[in-house]
């Protein structure tokens, strides 16, 4: 028995002992050679060594290497350097023989950085991103807003001059913001209120990331037939801190906090906003029944479950009220609206393997809208809720998988009382009321796949389905995104696919039909682009987009159908430089032809809304000190389309005129243009961080139209002057 | 039987320990060797050097032992070459080792989450951003704030913290919180520990005593106008007496030397 414990103890020993017995000792070989890189230069600090030992080299910088080993037989040579991707072979050693090898490295390729979709505007970690956090805030004139400065690049158009956008000659409708995963439907203030821009409630310094598509955009993006804004909030704030900022027309209190484990955090934010120091100084002689007035706040918090999950909670409110004079043909009074926005979210995010990822959020949100304008006095409310799941994992090396599903509730309730004559909006004229509510449901999925075909070729195939519970119809979207990487920073992008987008509840009620089809967009999209870090960024891209099915009514609006038609065509052309640590700045250029056939244009195709021929945007930024900086931007574009009024009937028992309108969207506004400035100064006063802001917006006083507007009989047409005149905007911040 | 089981389980336990620490000292070894190099390395400042020197510790990683303190030192030569590259303001070479350090300390922290010394590394690196990505503001204050709070929770005493701290308040305006006499304060808690410390292993990470010497003497210099250059130059000369070699305490002689001139 002790014989054979003693043979066993000697047999496991053996591997142990012989550890650094695999040699032959009375011999060394010389290893040495020669690395370079694909190019063919030497690569200087590459390591050379023989797997499982240190023997090895670090090459010269000609490339050279020479080491001794006292190893033999067949071994892996491993060779690691800097941007190169590993290269592992096996060499044949022969004691006392020395070998001389040329080896060649390929450049390594970060296969997930190159951003495969088209038409993609990014912000977040990614060293492709095209805007970084602090250029959005600092963009003049756009008054740190996500929105307004999604629209200093191409193909997106400020409705109003506010945050409200178009993109490539659609509706403002057809954009969707989904923040973690929800859709947020109402994300502004100040929305739909007479000659008032709206603002965003989205605050970008609480995201992490931002990936604006104008078109071709993923499968798992449904119920959108334009442009998709997908915003990702912070998960656990890094840092504790808190910023308090008093402008002439808004003072807002933002801070975040996170426990000694980073394993709690939150952020929270307070705004409120009032105007009436910034309209005094300015001298803004505009007639307010309501001052512009906004209040809101919102927060995350977050808690990390073990070492692979997540959850958090996301919340925003905002509210605004505004009354301004309005003068219609048929009526002269205060335009009033106010609005109420509620928007909450909750997220859980784990890994359930090493290599995967799941998300699941449930999202509520509710929008109270109010106007009161003459006879037309009505209320609405909106309530949406989501539940979303999508799961992702790479299922080899070159395919990474994501799917998931959704379902999706949307309520809404009118009521109120609307003029029985459209051209007659006086108090006492004929009313009728309406109490109405609908709802809808939408059960959505999605698969798609991204294919790693070579490292300059990748393309992200997918397939979403989508169920709607009002009309009862089912569609399927197949989409398709490719890249070729042409150089090291160069890619020709294409995308194609089909996307549907449910109507509004609004037209199911106003038109009484339930089977109303999703409204239809196919997208073709072509482009090249140049894109070095983000630091320099050259951008061409055509598209071409065909809507069918598009809902429109008639002119009295009591009858809409399916039988629009269209499309929208263009090319966006964008040009960044970024020179550190100075300057950075972009220009943007996009030409547009939407144009549109329903029943409003008598059976012909004609300008669409916002068919903007031509749009420039020119953005620059310049660090005069690291502390002191100052920024321009200058704005042009086409006039937006409207339908002018060439004379009007008058209808004695209602006292008013019946406008005749001409052809719709036959006149033009005329040419839009403003410039911008600011500057911001950084300093300390008791130990804080202090910012100053300077801006001037609209320098040149420019009498850019908000619209036209009509006397009693239409016989005069009169200018209404947008509101954004020349201001002067003071604020100051301090870290607390 | 008993017995027989008894000397077998002894001898296999002698046996199992022996090579273990044979295959150890082996990591030890060659950890001490490429240490002493690299204090060679840093000494010239030279690139070529450190990154030869960087190229002996990869190759220890081989041996799978302890690899995040390997990789702890495959980030500090990062470190140090990206910093080299201020001098010719070379923004490309900051970057590219900069973002190589933080790929290789992250890994070590991964590795082994509780060591103060990572999340100093890791802060410096973060300073290095300032120099090529200012426009991530908010991010480098944030992993500054991090990584400091980490660093001091889990070694309130280690003297390359203050060390560092100091150094980066040499830099920073007044306005800011720099200066001389601030930074002073935190080189001077540093240069106290380090007087004291002695690491938990021989192969961790002990640099930065020579920099103590050598800073506090620079800072003494930049206070005021004329400088405080009798206190400066104590310190290099003591400084000189223990780390006769160290390059850094020779460049600050030489600082030394041409303001005494202008003065």
């Amino acid at each position: 028995m002790l014989k054979i414990i003693l043979l066993l103890i000697f047999i496991i020993s053996i591997p142990v002992f012989t550890y650094s017995q695999n040699t032959d000792t009375s011999k060394v070989t010389i290893i040495s050679g020669k690395v370079k890189d694909d190019k063919g230069k030497p690569v200087n600090g590459a390591n050379v060594v023989i797997q499982g030992t240190i023997d090895g080299a670090t090459t010269d910088e000609k490339g050279n290497f020479e080491f001794e080993t006292d190893k033999s037989g067949k071994k892996v040579l491993i060779i690691t350097a800097l941007d190169q991707a590993d290269k592992f072979f096996e060499i044949e050693i022969v004691p006392g023989q020395n070998q001389s090898l040329n080896i060649s490295l390929s450049k390594e390729v970060k296969t997930d950085e190159i951003v495969v979709t088209a038409s993609t505007f990014t912000s977040g970690a990614n060293s492709q991103v095209t805007l970084t956090p602090m250029e959005i805030v600092r963009i003049p004139g756009a008054d740190a807003d996500l929105y307004r400065a999604i629209t200093t690049f191409p193909g997106s158009y400020q409705i109003d001059e506010g945050s409200r956008i178009t993109v490539r000659g659609g509706d403002p409708n057809e954009v969707l913001t989904i923040l973690d995963q929800a859709s947020l439907y109402n994300p502004f203030v100040f929305d739909g209120a007479y000659n008032s821009s709206s603002f965003s409630t989205v605050n970008p310094w609480g995201l992490k990331g931002i990936n604006f598509s104008s078109g071709g955009f993923s499968a798992k993006f449904g119920n959108v037939l334009s442009a998709v804004l997908d915003l990702q909030s912070y998960d656990i704030p890094r840092a504790n801190g808190m910023f308090a900022l008093l402008g002439l027309a808004n003072a807002s209190l933002a801070g975040s906090f996170t426990n000694t484990e980073n394993t709690f955090g939150g952020t929270f934010s307070l705004s409120k906003l009032f105007v009436k120091p910034f309209l005094e100084l300015n001298g803004d002689k505009t007639d307010f029944s309501a001052i512009p007035n906004s209040n809101g706040f919102g927060g995350t918090a977050a808690y990390k479950i073990g070492k692979s999950s997540l959850i958090k909670y996301y919340l925003n409110y905002s509210d605004d009220k505004v009354g301004v004079r309005n003068t219609s043909p048929s009526f002269s009074g205060y335009f009033e609206t106010k609005s109420q926005s509620l928007f909450s979210n909750i997220k859980f995010s784990t890994t359930p393997t090493s290599v995967s990822l799941l998300n699941i959020s449930l999202s509520y949100s509710s929008y109270f809208a109010g106007i009161k304008y003459g006879v037309l006095n009505n209320n609405s409310k909106n309530f949406y809720g989501k539940l979303r799941t999508d799961f992702s994992l790479p299922l080899s090396t070159v395919i990474d998988f994501s799917t998931g599903v959704e379902y999706e509730y949307n309520a809404y309730f009118l009521d109120g009382s609307f003029p029985k004559y459209f051209y007659n909006l006086k108090p006492e004229a004929d009313a009728f009321r309406l109490n109405m509510d609908n709802n809808t449901g939408r059960i959505g999925g999605y698969a798609e796949a991204r294919f790693k075909v070579s490292r300059d070729f990748n393309a992200i195939g997918g397939l979403r389905s989508d169920y709607f519970t009002i009309s009862k119809k089912t569609i399927v979207d197949p989409r398709l995104s490719l890249v070729y990487r042409l150089t090291e920073y160069s890619y020709l992008k294409a995308a194609t696919g089909i996307y549907h987008q449910n109507p509004g509840l609004e037209n199911f009620l106003q038109s009484g039909m339930v089977d109303l089809l999703p409204e239809n967009a196919k997208h073709y999209i072509l482009g090249y682009e140049y894109n070095r870090e983000g630091d320099y960024i050259f951008r061409v891209e055509s598209y071409y987009k065909d809507y069918s099915n598009l809902v429109s009514a008639n002119q009295y609006g009591n009858f809409i159908a399916n039988e629009g038609k269209g499309y929208a065509k263009g090319v966006d052309v964008f040009l960044k430089v970024r020179l550190k640590p100075k300057f950075n700045g972009w220009i943007s250029y996009a030409y547009t032809d939407s144009k549109r056939k329903n029943l409003l244009t008598g059976g012909k195709y004609l300008s669409a809304t916002y068919d903007i021929t031509h749009t420039v945007s020119v953005v620059a930024n310049y660090n005069i000190t690291n502390l002191f900086m100052v920024g321009a931007s200058y704005k042009i574009s086409t006039g937006r389309p409207y339908t002018p009024v060439t004379g009007a009937i008058y209808d004695a028992g209602q006292n008013a005129y019946i406008p005749i309108s001409a052809e719709t969207n036959s006149g033009r506004f005329p040419t839009y243009q403003r410039v911008d400035i600011n500057s911001q100064y950084i300093f300390t006063a008791f130990n804080k961080f202090v910012i100053l802001i300077l801006a001037l917006n609209n320098l040149f006083n420019q009498d850019n139209l908000y619209g036209y507007t009509y006397n009693f009989d239409y016989t005069q047409k009169i200018k209404v002057r947008s509101s954004n005149e020349r201001t002067l905007y003071l604020g100051i911040g301090l870290q607390l | 039987m008993k017995k027989t089981f008894f000397y077998s389980a002894i001898i296999f336990v002698l046996i199992f320990t022996f090579s273990f620490n044979a295959y150890s000292d082996d990591f030890t070894n060659a950890m001490m060797k490429a240490k002493k190099n690299l204090t060679a390395a840093l000494n010239t400042y030279d690139e070529k050097d450190l990154l030869k020197v960087r190229g002996e510790f990869e190759r220890i990683l081989q041996l799978k032992m302890n690899e995040w303190v390997v990789n702890y030192y495959m980030a500090y030569i990062d470190y140090n070459i990206a910093t080299s590259g201020m001098k010719d303001q070379d923004n490309e070479k900051i970057k590219k080792y900069t973002q190589s350090g933080f790929a290789v300390i992250d890994k070590s922290i991964e590795q082994k989450d509780d060591f103060a010394d990572s999340y100093v590394l890791k802060m410096c690196l973060t300073f290095n951003r300032w120099m090529y990505e200012q426009d991530k503001m908010d991010d480098i204050m944030a992993v500054t704030q991090q990584t400091d709070a980490a660093a001091l929770k889990l070694d309130a005493m280690n003297p390359r913290y203050y060390l560092m701290k100091g150094i980066s308040a040499l830099y920073m305006p007044e306005a800011f919180g720099g200066g001389a006499d601030a930074s002073l304060k935190l080189l001077e808690k540093a240069y106290d520990i380090f007087q004291t410390r002695k690491e938990a292993e021989e192969y961790y990470p002990d640099w930065g005593y020579s920099m103590s010497f050598g800073f506090m003497a620079t800072a003494f210099m930049k206070r005021d106008k004329e400088g405080d250059m009798e206190k400066a130059k104590t310190f290099i000369d003591k400084g000189l007496e223990k780390f006769p070699d160290s390059g850094m305490l020779k460049e600050v002689l030489k600082q030394y030397e041409e303001k005494t001139k202008k003065n």
